[in-house]
């Protein structure tokens, strides 16, 4: 618990228990690492939580690669060579100056932006993001974060939740729809849809705000 | 074109106050990121060793790479000579290219679906690598998949392996194997279970001369 300044100190002096050295055990390995843990792991070269980060990652530096690159076979070589960069530079990650989330945007972003670069400006024409009059690269920068976080903390929901989530938002069923499609009753289609929409939103607090 | 779904008809009308405002904001954001893109198998499979192993790339000076490419070259000539003389010439080209290449389109069970499924060379004479690209499958309940069947003698005959849909757009691209001696006009058709998880099921992709 925090100490305000005006807490008085006791003076008086209780009398500790001795304590036995105990040989440390091995703490069990965390079921749900957070993404910082895992880049300090992986910044050790820690393959088994380089597997585990690139299962939450693959799916947003793949999207964040097709919405930049334009091409599937490009975009595929980006999210290799974003995932080898993050491989290679997770140790200098320092949790102090930043989420993980925001620090692995930036590499994934470098990496595809050299990609970019080397596939010349001829290439740049196919890239709707960047011929797009609607949106500046200010309004292109955000909506790219966006869908990164978004697609980021779809990983975190449970299969059923995000199987209705997907389906509401990117089929265009409606929920009666939905629930014939999936042979569930219309009432456990709309539970498992706001469930997962305050998971979604308990994700996001504080990332996107 | 999709239409937007809209929150209320989502979680009802009945929530309000600060837990709506954070479900709207939610959302709002989804409609914004759109669809996660749905991986290829090969990504999907995990890191690869190379992402691990790799060094930072260094730009290549073009005289360096001539050098290589001629190194590589002469070592090519070299080596295609040396088969060809203790093989007596006999070795059979195996083309780079798929040995069969079929188009599908769908049944009445799911009219817009299509796809095009490539048999590579087998490398044993028995196992013939086979991959799959489909689009506009529907996506089964719990967790049952379709089968890609070998058609012979007009029926399927064979199984060569299942996969399921994941992406809501019905796409999906599967490598699978038929591990069998092939015959000239054998063939594949997709399925998917029948009533009571019967096999060979409903055929739910066929070739389009069919």
């Amino acid at each position: 618990m925090r100490k305000d300044k005006g807490d008085m100190e006791l003076a008086i002096e209780v009398p500790q228990p001795r304590l036995r050295a105990v040989p440390s055990e091995p703490a069990p390995p965390d079921p749900d690492p957070s993404d910082a843990e895992l880049l300090a792991r992986v910044g050790e070269h820690d393959r088994e939580a380089f597997e585990i980060l690139y299962g939450r990652y693959v799916r947003p530096v793949f999207g964040l690669a097709l919405r930049r690159l334009g091409d599937r076979g490009h975009a595929e070589d980006a999210v290799q060579e974003a995932f080898a960069a993050i491989w290679r530079s997770a140790s200098t990650y320092r949790p102090e100056r930043g989420a993980a989330g925001g620090w692995l945007y930036t590499v994934a972003r470098n990496a595809i932006v050299d990609r970019l670069r080397r596939n010349g400006p001829a290439h740049d024409a196919e890239l709707p993001e960047l011929t797009s009059a609607e949106a500046g690269p200010a309004e292109q920068a955000e909506g790219s974060w966006v869908s990164w976080r978004v697609h980021r903390a779809l990983e975190e929901l449970q299969p059923r939740e995000r199987e209705v989530i997907e389906l509401a938002y990117w089929s265009g069923m409606s929920q009666s729809e939905v629930a014939e499609y999936l042979g569930l009753p219309l009432g456990t289609v709309k539970t498992r849809t706001r469930s997962g929409l305050a998971r979604l939103a308990s994700v996001l607090e504080g990332e996107l705000a | 074109m999709n239409r937007d779904p809209s929150l209320d008809e989502l979680i009802g009308v009945e929530v309000s106050g600060a837990e709506r405002e954070r479900l709207q904001h939610v959302h709002e954001l989804l409609l914004q990121a759109g669809p996660p893109p749905e991986v290829t198998p090969e990504l999907a499979s995990g890191p690869t060793l190379s992402m691990t192993l790799g060094r930072r790339r260094r730009a290549v000076k073009p005289r360096a790479m001539l050098l290589l490419a001629a190194a590589l070259a002469t070592a090519l000539v070299f080596f295609a000579g040396y088969i060809v003389a203790n093989n007596g010439g006999s070795t059979s080209a195996t083309g780079k290219g798929p040995v069969q290449e079929l188009a599908l389109r769908g049944t009445s069970v799911a009219p817009g679906a299509q796809a095009t499924l490539k048999v590579w060379q087998a490398k044993d004479g028995s196992n013939w690598p086979m991959t799959m690209t489909a689009a506009g499958l529907p996506k089964l309940p719990g967790n049952e998949g379709y089968e890609v069947y070998l058609v012979r003698h007009g029926r399927p005959w064979l199984p060569c392996g299942t996969f399921r849909v994941t992406s809501s757009s019905g796409a999906v691209t599967v490598t699978l194997n038929a591990p069998y001696s092939l015959r000239r006009g054998d063939s594949w058709v997709v399925t998917r279970p029948g009533a009571g998880g019967t096999e060979p099921g409903k055929t739910v992709l066929q070739p389009v001369s069919a």
